[in-house]
Parts: C-alpha cells; sequence; structure tokens
C-alpha cells in the first residue's frame, strides 16, 4: 500500500486537516491578544498615573460649585453654566494625563481630537476668569477656587 | 479703509500724526475671522500684519508654548516687517475676532520711503518683540538682531 490509499489507511486526511485547525486558531488567538495590547497598556498607564487623577479629578470638583455661581451671575453669557462646567471637567481630566504647567495648543489638540464642543471659546472663557493662568514661560496651568480671581469681566491675562 | 479716530486708539499706531495716520488709513481693511480659524501659520511667508480690534488670539510657538490676547490693539504678524519674511508663530482666534489687516510688502514700502513713520512703528514693534523674545527660537533672535 502506498499514496493516496496509504494516507486514507492511516487517517492522514484527518490529522492534516486537524494540523491546519491547530495553526489557524493558534494564529488567531495570538492575533486576538496582541490586538488588546493598546488597551492593556493604556489601562496600565492609567492605572499607574491614578493617584494624581483622582487629586485633579477632586480639585475640579471641590471648586465646581464656587465658579459655578460666578459664572452665573455674569451678564451675556454664551456658555449655558453646567455647559462650561461640564467642558471644564472634561479639560481638566485631560490635563490630568498631561504634566502641570500644560501647553495649552496641546490640550486644545487633544480636547478637539476628544469632540468637546466649542473647545476655543470655553477656553477663553475659563482665561478671562483665570481659571486657568498662563505663565511668562507660555505654560498654562490651573488655578485653585482660593488664588482664582473670578468676576473680572473682559479682563486680559495675557502676559 | 479704516477711519483715522479708530486708527489712533491702537497702541502701535498712537505716536503718528493725522498725516500719517491718513496714509496708513488707505491702506488699512477690515477682517472677519471665526473662533478657531487659524490666522497665521508658523512657518509660512508673512504677508499681513494684524491689529486685534475685537476678539482674543491665541498666539502658539513652534515649541508647544503660547500667550492670549483679550485685549484691543494687540499686533500679530510682526514679521511681515523683518525680513525674510515668515512667520514665527501659529495665531489661532479663540473667540470670533474683528482685526484690522495691513499688507505687509505695502507697509514695509511706507516705512523705507517715510522715515518719520518708520520710526515710529518700528519702536512699537520692537516692543512688541522684546515681551516676545523668550518665545522665540533662536534663528529667529538672530533673524531680528540681524534686521536692527
Amino acid at each position: 500500500m502506498g499514496g493516496f490509499s496509504a494516507i486514507s489507511a492511516g487517517n492522514g486526511w484527518l490529522i492534516a486537516a486537524l494540523g491546519i485547525s491547530v495553526v489557524f486558531f493558534g494564529l488567531a488567538s495570538l492575533a486576538f491578544i496582541i490586538s488588546y495590547f493598546p488597551r492593556a497598556i493604556r489601562w496600565w498607564n492609567d492605572h499607574a498615573q491614578a493617584p494624581q487623577h483622582t487629586v485633579q479629578l477632586l480639585k475640579s470638583l471641590f471648586g465646581r460649585r464656587q465658579r459655578k455661581a460666578a459664572i452665573s451671575a455674569d451678564s451675556g453669557e454664551r456658555h449655558k453654566p453646567e455647559e462650561l462646567d461640564d467642558v471644564e471637567e472634561a479639560l481638566r481630566l485631560i490635563t490630568a494625563h498631561m504634566s502641570e504647567p500644560f501647553k495649552l495648543p496641546r490640550l486644545i489638540e487633544v480636547a478637539e481630537q476628544r469632540g468637546l464642543a466649542r473647545v476655543h471659546s470655553t477656553i477663553n472663557r475659563l482665561l478671562v476668569r483665570e481659571i486657568m493662568v498662563g505663565g511668562a514661560d507660555g505654560l498654562f496651568h490651573w488655578t485653585t477656587p482660593k488664588d482664582s480671581k473670578e468676576g473680572v469681566n473682559g479682563e486680559t491675562v495675557s502676559k | 479703509m479704516i477711519p483715522i479716530d479708530e486708527l489712533k486708539q491702537y497702541e502701535i499706531l498712537a505716536e503718528l500724526d493725522p498725516t500719517e495716520l491718513k496714509i496708513l488709513s488707505g491702506m488699512a481693511e477690515a477682517t472677519q475671522a471665526q473662533e478657531g480659524e487659524v490666522l497665521i501659520r508658523a512657518g509660512l511667508p508673512a504677508r499681513t500684519l494684524f491689529i486685534l480690534k475685537q476678539g482674543d488670539l491665541m498666539v502658539a510657538f513652534p515649541d508647544g508654548r503660547a500667550i492670549t490676547m483679550h485685549k484691543p490693539g494687540g499686533v500679530v504678524g510682526w514679521s511681515a516687517l523683518v525680513s525674510p519674511t515668515s512667520y514665527t508663530a501659529s495665531v489661532t482666534c479663540l473667540t470670533d475676532c474683528t482685526l484690522i489687516s495691513f499688507s505687509g510688502s505695502e507697509l514695509l514700502r511706507l516705512i523705507q520711503r517715510n522715515v518719520a513713520v518708520g520710526t515710529k512703528i518700528m519702536r512699537k514693534i520692537s516692543e512688541v518683540l522684546s515681551r516676545r523674545l523668550p518665545f522665540l527660537q533662536e534663528e529667529d533672535k538672530r533673524r531680528i538682531k540681524s534686521r536692527r
């Protein structure tokens, strides 16, 4: 006995199909695992920065009510206070992942990538109210609620 | 064309007399820009100088640092007056803006032709520059020094 009949007699076709399947599923599993690497790395990075992240979040929540009152008192409001507050909170979360002081153009770029509405005017409002301020070095940072001079309508913060 | 009375209010043109302002008045144009619009891109040929009339601007330097302007009279695009004319920073509107624009080449010709106007304008430009010097790249600083 030889050739194809020998293969059939020894279950060769079945073994070949099994081998192909094992290799196929092995590679597919590997590809699936590798596709999750970016998420796993991101999770790891977030986890490693958790204390700083939490502090930033607490800061943003802590200063929220006082600023809200000041914003509501201002006339000619173009954003609803709660909208501004939400965007501000989102911006604070973004900057929590950046080192502070941060680069303003980079913040705008990331905020736009994340789909935040009217990033430019929102940031302008935060600057005018000195909730966010620029340093002489051209970098920006958040002020603590205590430091911020709210209700300064239209005053410049340019350096 | 922009009225002389309006031009006189801006710091950069404050020292000019009515005759000089009249010349500039014919060269000036009102320009509107929307929130988020990039008015100037760093590295591109500088053809226009702007004076902020209304609105808020962000001047972003190539290394990511930035300054913001919120008061009328702020000047951007001074590179249009310093050879070789290419912008050193990008300028983005943070809100809807109204600006007074001057053609760089026309303004440069006026400055070269009229020494009195040139001196007064360049003195003000120098003040703007001295405030922004810490943000400029070494290459730009050399360019300005060679111009002086």
